[in-house]
C-alpha cells in the first residue's frame, strides 16, 4: 500500500514537472493560454514565461498629476457591471468572437497604436462625447438602427471599454457618452485595470500600428 | 414668323431685366468703388449677349439667363444638376484610382466623409468606424458609393480602355445616378469632365514618380481663348483683374488646369466667384468669372 502511493505520487510530482516545464506561467491553473478568432483573424493571449521579468517604461510609474490622471471608482455608472482580466478573456472568446461584443479601447489612437489588447477595436472616448456631430454614425456602426426621430439601441452589440489603467478617466468618460446617446447600460461593462494591470499580469499586447 | 417675332420679344425682356437688376446685385458690395461698379456693369451686359447670339432657340438661353439673374439678384430658383455631386476632393478620388491600381501615394487612404482634412472630430470618427468596419466585418455604404467613381476608373484603365470609351461610360453612370461626381468635375453641359479626371491622376502619378510638382502653365493665355484682362483703379491702387467667358465643356477643374496647372486650385477660382456660382457644379457656358 505504501508502495502504491509512493508509486502515485512519483508519477504525480513527474507529470507536474513536465507541465510547469510547459508552462511555467499560466492564466489560471486549468488555462494556460487562451485562443479566439475575430472576423477570419486569430489571436492568442498568454502571459510572459519570464518570471524574473519586470515592467519598464511608462506603466511603472506610480505618480501621476491627478487632475486630470485620478483614481477612478469601482463602478463608473449605475448598470455597467465592472470586470477583471478573466471576464475581459470570456468575452473576447464567446461575445467577440461570435460577433456580439467589442472589447473597446477608448484611449487615442497613439496610444492603441503603441499596444492594445488583442482583439480590441479604438474607438477614441472623445468621439463618443455629445460635441461630436458625427457621433450617430459610431451609433449605427455599433448596431444602433434609425427610428421615428432618433435611435434604436435593441440590437447593439454588447461593449467592454478599457483604457490606461484605474488611474485612467478615458473609458468612464466614454461610457458617460455611449449612455448619453442612449445606450443601454446593460449592454456596457467596465474593465478598470486597464492597460496598466493588463501589462502588470505580462498578458499578450499587440501593436496595431505595425500591423499585429 | 410670329414665333420668331415671340423669341425676339422675350430675350429683349430677359435682356432689359438683366441692365436692370444686374447693377442692384452689385451694389450690395460696399467695398467696390465707383470704376469697379461700372466695370462689373460693363461686365455683366457681355456675358449675356454672347450667350443670347450663341443660340437662337430662346427657351434654354432664357431659361439660363433668368436663372443668373436670381443669382445675381439673390434669388433661389436654380436648375437642378442632373449629375449626383459631393464635395469629395479630387486628390481623394484620384489617390483611390491610383491605389486600385497598385500605385501607393502616400497619400492617406480616402474616408468616406472626409471634406475637409482639419476637421478633427470627423477624422477621428472615420477612424473609429474604420476600426469598427475592420473588426466586425461590416461594409462601408457611404464608403462603396464614393469609391464607385475611382473604381469605374481603375477597372477601365486596367482593361486599357481608351479616353472616350471612360467618358461615356463615367457619363452613363453618372447619368443613371450610380455614381457621385466631385462638383468641380461637372461641365458647363452638365457632363462628367473625364478628360481633367484622366489628366488629374495622370499628372499625380508623375508626380509620384518623378517627385516634381506640377508647374502652372507658362504660355499666356489671350482672348482667343476666353481671357479678358481689365485694369481696375482703386483708391490710389491698379489692380489687374483677370476675367474667363466659360465654353461649352468647361468644368471649374478644367478652368483652374487651364490657370494653375492643376484641379487642386479650384476652390480659389469658385471663391472668387461665389456670387454668380452657388456650387462648383453649376457652372454655365457664357460664365464670366473672375480669375483671383
Amino acid at each position: 500500500m505504501l508502495r502504491f502511493s509512493a508509486v502515485f505520487s512519483a508519477i504525480f510530482i513527474f507529470t507536474q514537472t513536465i507541465s510547469a516545464q510547459a508552462q511555467t506561467v499560466s492564466i489560471t491553473q486549468d488555462l494556460p493560454q487562451v485562443s479566439f478568432s475575430i472576423n477570419g483573424q486569430n489571436f492568442t493571449v498568454a502571459r510572459i514565461q519570464d518570471t524574473e521579468n519586470q515592467l519598464t517604461g511608462d506603466f511603472t510609474k506610480t505618480s501621476r498629476a491627478c487632475p486630470p490622471f485620478c483614481i477612478q471608482p469601482m463602478t463608473v455608472a449605475p448598470g455597467v457591471d465592472t470586470v477583471g482580466e478573466l471576464e475581459v478573456l470570456d468575452f473576447l472568446q464567446t461575445r467577440v468572437s461570435s460577433g456580439t461584443g467589442l472589447l473597446i479601447d477608448s484611449r487615442v489612437p497613439d496610444f492603441y497604436n503603441n499596444g492594445a489588447i488583442p482583439g480590441a477595436v479604438n474607438v477614441p472616448f472623445n468621439a463618443l462625447e455629445s460635441d461630436n456631430p458625427y457621433r450617430d454614425d459610431i451609433m449605427r456602426a455599433l448596431g444602433a438602427t434609425d427610428s421615428g426621430d432618433g435611435l434604436d439601441f435593441s440590437n447593439v452589440y454588447d461593449l467592454m471599454l478599457y483604457c490606461n489603467g484605474p488611474w485612467c478617466g478615458q473609458s468612464k468618460r466614454a461610457i458617460d457618452g455611449l449612455l448619453d446617446a442612449g445606450y443601454p447600460a446593460d449592454r456596457l461593462f467596465y474593465y478598470r485595470g486597464g492597460m496598466q494591470n493588463w501589462l502588470l499580469l505580462g498578458l499578450t499586447t499587440v501593436t496595431p500600428a505595425n500591423g499585429g | 414668323m410670329i414665333r420668331i417675332v415671340l423669341a425676339f420679344f422675350a430675350t429683349a425682356v430677359v435682356v432689359c431685366a438683366a441692365i436692370v437688376f444686374a447693377p442692384a446685385g452689385n451694389n450690395d458690395d460696399p467695398a467696390q468703388t465707383d470704376v469697379t461698379r461700372t466695370q462689373s456693369q460693363t461686365v455683366t451686359s457681355p456675358t449675356l449677349a454672347p450667350a443670347i447670339a450663341g443660340q437662337n432657340t430662346s427657351d434654354g438661353v432664357a431659361v439660363s439667363a433668368a436663372s443668373r439673374i436670381l443669382a445675381a439678384t439673390g434669388g433661389a430658383v436654380q436648375p437642378e444638376p442632373a449629375i449626383k455631386t459631393d464635395d469629395s476632393s479630387i486628390s481623394d478620388t484620384t489617390a483611390g484610382v491610383l491605389a486600385a491600381l497598385g500605385l501607393a501615394t502616400g497619400a492617406p487612404a480616402p474616408t468616406p466623409t472626409s471634406t475637409t482634412g482639419d476637421d478633427k472630430m470627423m477624422d477621428m470618427t472615420a477612424g473609429a468606424l474604420a476600426g469598427i468596419r475592420a473588426i466586425t466585418g461590416q461594409p462601408a455604404p457611404q464608403q462603396a458609393e464614393s469609391n464607385s467613381l475611382q473604381s469605374l476608373v481603375a477597372k477601365a484603365l486596367q482593361e486599357g480602355q481608351n479616353d472616350a470609351y471612360i467618358d461615356a461610360l463615367l457619363n452613363e453612370a453618372a447619368q443613371a445616378g450610380d455614381v457621385s461626381v466631385p462638383a468641380m468635375l461637372v461641365t458647363s453641359d452638365g457632363r462628367v469632365d473625364t478628360s481633367t479626371l484622366l489628366a488629374s491622376i495622370v499628372q499625380q502619378a508623375t508626380t509620384m514618380t518623378t517627385g516634381q510638382a506640377p508647374a502652372a502653365p507658362t504660355t499666356p493665355l489671350g482672348a482667343a481663348d476666353g481671357v479678358e484682362v481689365r485694369v481696375v483703379q482703386r483708391a490710389g491702387e491698379t489692380e489687374q483683374y483677370k476675367f474667363y467667358t466659360v465654353a461649352a465643356g468647361d468644368s471649374l477643374g478644367s478652368i483652374a488646369v487651364k490657370f494653375y496647372g492643376s484641379v487642386e486650385f479650384f476652390p480659389r477660382i469658385f471663391e472668387a466667384n461665389r456670387q454668380i456660382l452657388s456650387s462648383p457644379d453649376r457652372i454655365q457656358a457664357g460664365q464670366r468669372l473672375v480669375i483671383p
